[in-house]
């Protein structure tokens, strides 16, 4: 894929929040339904299916009749993934139109004991009593502290200015609820530093996108969002140099691909939705990302360089942190929702291109991750780029 | 039932590596840590170390065994648990898990012990010093060194 070859021309965000009541299926399928009403397309269009983690098929009980259904887990990346994956179908003629779709009732697993605790394991390290994201996401962030000075109040920094864009965005876990830093700074220690408004809740919820070529989306009614770059980078070569907590995610191969694909920089990006489990990740990657120097992540958000009328509003819907938990979806839909003008009280005055990240995966005692990043744009070429 | 249809019995360590998230091909380093002995996977050819066990990221496995290390590292990072997510822990909140930079160069995730919560820093030397686990494993835990 080079360039804008594919469109993302539906979008399906199902209600989001804690205890629904959803099976996922049931939110995969909403979505997939929201998605085809917004692309204006029928249901017989979808010829491709990408299910975000995995499990038994969808397609019978939404009624698709697609030519491929592939279940794809490579964690919080897995987003952004099946949509290089949607595009890479299509130019090599195997659909037209791929639905990508995440849903899950995350918030139901700790009543029905149906996630088993090992998948929160990273091998080993839990005869120390290791388990769960939040701890090996804050070996990361006691590193980032120790190399740079970055402070407590950094990381609440981030949860605040996330907070600020969820207070007035409706169906949002943060909309009404303003945070300040104090609070931030009061909340319970879960693993050091990370304290209780630094960490992600899960949600229930369901996302769906269409993709499709920038030619067949040029003909439909709807919105097309253009991809114009995509990449991907695994956390495992760091690991093998010794520099793995350093680095939240191998983002040096994913952006050099992404920019180069796009024929831009990142000047040329109004926006970053960036994958935000904890309040650490937004901060290092754009630091990865070259929009601030390695450790002036913290106080480029303490200085509001995140918020709306900052160098890069990062995390316009409030993230995972305090919008809603669709793994790397959240990032996808919003940039999305902004490209489109469609964000309401949150639209942004510049929203001609954004930057989107998914990371994840428990990859064990490794740690971190895989990484999947995209450029997309309102445009189908971006400024100065040729064809 | 004849000799022959007799499964080996399984190590008696296994049991316990498995349902803590370890690997079965590191139960040499367990055995190991059993009689008090710390060891690394190491290639003979760069001599590079791993841990886990892992082939050469450049030589395979054309030269990989278990060698002695010297069970000496200090802080790479570390967090301080104050949740316990494991039945042994529920009485030890807030407790510390340090990634260990071991002197051979691997990383080894491990508590720090005998050491104030906030008297743990990055750069702290530490040693290894053996304890038992309620698993029945012989776990390395770290403390601050002396040098």
């Amino acid at each position: 894929m080079t360039g804008s070859g594919c469109a993302i021309v539906g979008l399906g965000v199902t209600e989001q929040g804690v205890g629904l009541g959803l099976e996922g299926r049931e939110l995969r399928t909403r979505a997939v339904d929201l998605a085809l009403a917004d692309a204006g397309l029928p249901r017989d269009a979808i010829d491709g299916y990408i299910r975000a983690y995995v499990d038994r098929e969808d397609l019978r009980y939404m009624g698709l009749s697609p030519n491929f259904s592939v279940s794809m887990m490579t964690g919080g990346a897995t987003p952004v993934f099946s949509i290089i994956a949607a595009a890479a179908m299509i130019e090599a003629g195997q659909a037209e139109v791929v639905a990508c779709v995440y849903g899950e009732a995350q918030t139901a697993f700790a009543t029905t004991g149906k996630q088993d605790i090992g998948s929160y394991g990273y091998g080993y390290p839990m005869l120390y009593g290791l388990l769960g994201a939040a701890a090996t996401h804050a070996f990361h962030a006691r590193r980032h502290m120790h190399l740079y000075g970055t402070t407590s109040e950094h990381l609440g920094a981030v949860a605040v200015t996330q907070r600020d864009y969820a207070v007035g965005r409706p169906g949002t876990l943060g909309y009404g609820k303003p945070l300040t830093l104090a609070e931030h700074q009061a909340s319970p220690l879960i693993t050091d530093p990370f304290r209780r408004y630094d960490c992600t809740r899960n949600t229930d919820g369901g996302v769906a996108v269409l993709v499709t070529s920038a030619e067949r989306a040029r003909n439909l009614l709807s919105d097309p969002v253009f991809v114009l770059g995509a990449g991907t980078g695994h956390n495992i070569a760091n690991w093998h140099q010794g520099l793995v907590y350093e680095n939240h995610d191998n983002i040096a191969p994913a952006k050099a691909r992404a920019f180069g694909q796009a024929g831009m920089g990142i000047e040329d990006i109004d926006m970053a939705q960036l994958y935000d489990p904890f309040t650490i990740s937004p901060l290092m990657q754009l630091e990865a990302f070259g929009v601030v120097a390695p450790g002036q992540g913290g106080p480029f958000y303490a200085e509001g360089g995140a918020g709306p009328d900052g160098a890069m509003p990062t995390n316009t819907g409030g993230g995972q942190l305090s919008a809603y938990y669709s793994t790397g979806f959240t990032g996808v839909a919003e940039a999305i929702l902004q490209l489109r003008g469609a964000a309401g009280a949150g639209q942004l005055k510049r929203a001609e291109t954004a930057l989107v990240s998914g990371h994840g995966m428990n990859a064990g005692v490794q740690n971190t991750w895989a990484h999947a990043c995209m450029i997309l744009g309102r445009n189908p070429r971006a400024k100065g780029a040729t064809s | 039932m004849s000799a022959t249809d007799q499964q080996p019995a399984e190590h008696p360590l296994m049991g316990a590596v498995r349902q803590y998230g370890g690997d079965p091909v590191d139960l040499p380093f367990w055995e190991a840590c059993a009689q008090g002995s710390f060891l690394l996977h190491q290639c003979g050819q760069c001599g590079r170390h791993y841990w886990p066990a892992s082939r050469c990221i450049e030589h395979g496995d054309a030269a990989m065994s278990w060698v002695a290390a010297s069970g000496r590292g200090e802080v790479y990072t570390y967090t301080v648990m104050h949740r316990a997510y494991t039945p042994d822990t529920r009485d030890k909140v807030p407790f510390v898990i340090a990634v260990v930079r071991l002197e051979e160069g691997p990383f080894y995730h491990s508590n720090i012990v005998d050491c104030p919560h906030d008297a743990v820093a990055v750069g702290m030397p530490l040693e290894v010093v053996m304890q038992p686990h309620p698993s029945g494993l012989t776990i390395p835990q770290f403390r601050p060194r002396g040098d």
